[in-house]
């Protein structure tokens, strides 16, 4: 096996991982993996020679009701292939997260599903996506429509340079409603829903830009359901706020899962645990493992989810 | 280095702040009164006048006025040659209506007797300097103002009238192109053909209304069609209908013989009608006159003892008691005194025309010639600008087009502006101008066959360059084919094509006989020469880059992420521009017309070309219709300073004027541009909430 391997593929794996033996095979080898004896990393090794590995998918999530479905889902940028097959399904009304480290194509997935990257050139897509069993990438599909029945927040809080309530009720704006009362109770349910209520109430008309970092990520909340979308799909909502900021956004996500299936991308393991009820592990564009959090976290079937969940790789 | 480029800014600030101080400094001092001396030079010869400046020799430049007496209005004088100088209290400046200023002693005032008539004898009421003085306090606000009503009665009244009298004679004119036009009537389009016309239009008309949901919110595919659908309906509906009615077979152009003889009927009684009025009218002003004519003022001056002169060929009668502009006796006059003959002054510049070949009087026609210049160059160039930069910027492809466009864009502003006159003159005053007053050129009209042939034509270009560009361009997560990119430059040379076939319809439409033919025919084109509107164009296009790169950088400067906010919620990318864009560079947007504006305001050289003269008293906007006249030539203050300085009769005595004209540009420009600034501001802090 070891002379299979070719010169830039060791150059490679010395520099991505970091590694505190002697190299002797492959992958490096781990000290503690599961039972305490040395482990290497067979799947993430396959990943990286480009092989076409089957993700190990709990029994659990054989028989959800899936709201998004994935099949064979692949994606280039240009020339460059960023996401190599992904076959999945978002169960409904659940919070489902997907993880992985950087560069692994786990916000290209989420933003694929509201065909955001249609608007990067050079874009090409295979394989399909379904939302509730319409298929996303058809040349039938209103995009526009489509994005309507989809509430996005993204990682760096992004309200409008406009009054808190125009930025509530953009959406309803641009789909051409006018009547000030709609407009004004559908505001308030939703600033309600987002948990910022009590704090901008009294100033529905001041701009959105003076608002702190985490009532502002509160407030794109707010604006991505209040047109009552189907899916909730947060990039790393988190990433851009402060710890405190950061726990009333989880609290929010545990609260708003009740009305709405979140799908949720996140760089922190711990953000993970706390608010998913499902976890993907996402490797180089590819699926890896796919499975409840409980068990994803607690009892993972792979040594190398094992290893990321607890941060020892990755 | 701190030293070097610290230095080079104190330069740069130091030479502006020099400017700024001498245009300053000299444009209060022209209208502060100065101290009339009394000369008594060796030679014997007693000269009045006031310092202005002095030499490193020694010499004074006095001036002295009294042009009528046959001297140069200003003098240098030795300083040895001055054997003595006095101020007289009684010395007086006056302003006059002619003729420059004069310098004397007042001695009397004359009233003629009613009865005498004419040439009644004049009878002195006053005697003295002092008791002159208080008389002409006293009457002259009274003088002043009846010859004003007199002149605005001229100019309002007699004005209207003379304007009635010129339309009907215009009338007559129209009335005889009338007959010719109707000799060379253009041929008519066939009821048959044009009754398939109307067929096309209805029925395109008929799809439209049916079809006006297909494809909306069904995906690419069904959009693709429902927006090629709606817009070939459209456009049909729109051009077909302009050409049934600009070609209707009914309608036939001029008039004939007897509509004609009717016309000038109407017209010679209309005539008869305003010179009665005319006469009665000219009356009245004429009695103004006599009572004008009947009080004088005398006043001396020094050298030969003689007095101001009514009329430069009547050297024997004292000048009119109206005729005095203002009376400063200078030697007289309390600190305050001056401040507000200084006042005063001011007020006369800012708020009346010229006289005396501009070098005296005001620059209110200036004024508001240059302001509404800016106000319309700056109208017409932001949104130009603005949609040309959201193309550029939104939704071309980026790449090695827009980077030549860009490149040739810059160029665009290094292009001396005197090039930018040239064209403006041959393209917009000589070209589209002559169009518009006399229609397309005699020889280039086609019949009107092939007219609507080419009509057609472009129509159904129009309509394939729009299916081309939108099947040119592959669905969303596809790779674009041979096909597409095939297609898309189609859709390119189908736009150009469009273009070039419309152009030539318009240009050589045989329907199509010109708004002022008659006033054009007789050699005084409305639109067809230099005028307001074609300048401010030629000044948009010569600001057109500043616009177009500036909203460029502000639109580029509105962060992705809001955009991307906008598009996760649903918006079109047209909704997004509207709703996030624009608003977003509003600020770098009105930072662009700004520049544009103060770049225009200052260019002078095209608009030597295109419209700005020495003197042109009827102002461009009026109470009368239209309101803004923009056909008409314009005053400017660039122009008006170079025509002050170096265009002048009289340069020396224009050359304080020179300098007040600089001033007060400067200060409109920044008031211009302040008001643009404050707005920018305001719109600023509700952008980003600086406001809270």
């Amino acid at each position: 096996m070891m002379g299979a391997m070719s010169d830039s593929e060791r150059v490679g794996q010395e520099k991505s991982v970091v590694a505190e033996t002697v190299m002797v095979g492959p992958s490096p080898v781990v000290p503690g993996g599961m039972g305490g004896e040395p482990a290497h990393y067979d799947m993430i090794d396959a990943i990286r020679r480009g092989e076409n590995v089957e993700p190990t998918v709990h029994e659990e999530l054989g028989a959800i009701d899936s709201v998004i479905h994935m099949n064979d889902f692949k994606l280039w940028y240009g020339a460059a292939q960023a996401i190599h097959g992904i076959s999945m399904s978002v169960p409904r009304g659940a919070v489902t997260a997907l993880i992985g480290p950087s560069g692994c194509g786990k916000s290209t997935l989420l933003r694929s599903i509201n065909r955001m990257n249609d608007l990067i050139d050079g874009v090409r897509v295979e394989g399909g996506i379904t939302l509730n069993g319409a298929a996303v990438y058809e040349p039938t599909v209103d995009v526009i429509e489509l994005r309507k029945r989809l509430g996005m927040v993204f990682q760096k809080p992004n309200p409008f340079p406009m009054s808190i309530f125009e930025n509530v009720v953009y959406p309803l704006r641009i789909d051409g409603e006018r009547r000030k009362s709609v407009l004004a109770e559908a505001c308030e349910r939703s600033l309600k829903s987002a948990a910022i209520w009590d704090e901008v109430k009294d100033r529905l008309k001041e701009s959105a830009l003076g608002l702190s970092g985490g009532q502002q990520q509160r407030l794109c909340i707010a604006r991505a359901v209040v047109a009552d979308p189907e899916v909730l799909l947060l990039d790393e909502p988190c990433s851009a706020l402060d710890p405190v900021a950061t726990i009333r956004i989880e609290e929010l996500i545990t609260e708003i899962s009740e009305r709405y299936t979140v799908l949720i991308v996140t760089h922190n393991m711990q953000q993970a645990a706390r608010v998913s009820n499902y976890t993907a592990f996402m490797y180089l564009g590819r699926l890896v493992e796919y499975g409840t959090t409980e068990a994803m976290f607690q009892n993972p079937k792979l040594i190398e989810t094992a290893h990321y969940v607890s941060g020892r790789f990755g | 280095m701190v030293w070097l480029t610290g230095s080079a800014l104190v330069l740069c600030l130091g030479m502006i702040g020099v400017l700024l101080v001498l245009v300053v400094a000299n444009g209060l001092r022209t209208f502060w009164p100065g101290d009339i001396d009394r000369l008594t030079l060796s030679s014997g010869e007693v000269v009045m006048g006031i310092k202005t400046a002095e030499d490193t020799q020694g010499r004074f430049l006095y001036r002295v006025g009294n042009r009528d007496i046959g001297q140069e209005s200003f003098r240098w004088i030795d300083g040895d040659e001055i054997e003595h100088v006095e101020q007289p209290e009684d010395a007086v400046m006056l302003e006059r209506e002619a003729w420059g200023v004069w310098f004397g002693i007042p001695e009397s005032i004359l009233i003629q007797n009613e009865e005498g008539g004419e040439d009644g004898d004049l009878v002195k009421v006053t005697d003295g300097s002092g008791e002159t003085l208080e008389a002409f306090g006293e009457m002259h606000a009274e003088a002043r103002n009846r010859r004003a009503r007199g002149e605005a009665m001229r100019k309002r009244e007699l004005g209207k009238i003379n304007r009635g009298i010129e339309a009907a004679r215009l009338a007559v004119a129209e009335a005889e192109l009338g007959v010719e036009q109707r000799g060379y009537a253009a041929d008519r389009l066939g009821w048959v053909s044009w009754s398939f016309v109307l067929v096309c239009v209805v029925f395109a008309g008929i799809v439209w209304w049916v079809r006006r949901d297909a494809g909306v919110g069904i995906g690419a595919a069904g959009v693709r069609v429902g927006k090629m659908t709606r817009f070939g309906c459209v456009v049909v509906v729109i051009f077909g209908g302009v050409g049934l009615w600009v070609g209707g077979p009914w309608k036939v152009a001029g008039m004939t013989g007897e509509q004609r003889d009717g016309v000038i009927a109407a017209s010679a009684l209309e005539q008869e009608r305003l010179q009665v009025e005319y006469e009665r009218v000219l009356g009245a002003v004429r009695a103004g006159e006599r009572i004008d004519a009947n009080e004088r003022f005398v006043v001396i001056e020094p050298t030969t003892g003689r007095f101001s002169p009514i009329a430069q060929t009547r050297g024997d009668e004292p000048m009119m008691l109206s005729q005095v502009v203002r009376l400063v006796a200078a030697n007289q006059l309390s600190f305050f005194g001056k401040v507000k003959v200084f006042g005063s002054r001011w007020w006369e510049f800012v708020s009346t025309g010229p006289r005396e070949a501009n070098t005296e009087g005001g620059v209110y026609p200036v004024i508001v010639g240059t302001v509404l210049l800016t106000l319309l160059l700056t109208i017409f160039v932001t949104p130009l600008g603005v949609i040309a930069a959201l193309y550029l910027r939104e939704y071309a492809k980026q790449g090695f087009g827009t980077s030549v466009i860009r490149v040739a864009v810059n160029n665009l502003a290094g292009v001396p502006s005197i090039v930018y006159g040239v064209f403006g003159l041959g393209f917009f005053c000589y070209t589209v101008g002559r169009y518009v007053d006399t229609g397309p050129v005699e020889g280039s009209v086609l019949e009107s066959g092939v007219w609507w042939g080419l009509f057609g034509l472009s129509v159904v270009v129009a309509i394939c360059a729009f299916g081309c560009g939108l099947w040119g361009r592959p669905d969303p997560g596809h790779r674009p084919r041979v096909l597409h990119r095939v297609l898309s430059k189609l859709s390119w040379v189908g736009w150009g094509v469009t273009v070039v076939l419309l152009v030539m319809v318009v240009a050589r439409t045989p329907y199509f006989m010109g708004f002022f033919g008659a006033r054009a025919a007789e050699g005084s084109p409305t639109f067809g020469g230099r005028g307001l509107l074609w300048a401010s164009l030629t000044l948009a296009l010569l600001t057109l880059p500043v616009v177009i790169v500036a909203t460029e950088e502000a639109i580029a400067s509105v962060p992705n992420s809001m955009r991307e906010g906008s598009y996760g919620c649903g918006a079109s990318k047209w909704q997004t521009i509207r709703r996030i864009v624009l608003p977003g560079a509003m600020p770098g947007i009105l930072t662009g017309a700004i520049l544009a504006m103060a770049r225009g305001a200052g260019e002078v050289a095209p608009l030597m070309l295109v419209g700005a003269v020495k003197l042109n008293m009827d102002l461009p906007v009026s109470t009368t219709a239209p309101f803004l006249h923009a056909d008409r030539s314009f005053m400017h203050l660039g122009f008006h300073i170079y025509d002050l300085g170096f265009q002048s009769p009289d340069s020396q005595a224009a050359r304080p004027m020179v300098w007040t004209t600089t001033l007060l540009f400067l200060l409109i420009v920044f008031a211009l541009n302040l008001t643009a600034i404050m707005i920018r501001s305001k719109l600023r802090g509700r952008m980003t909430g600086a406001a809270i």
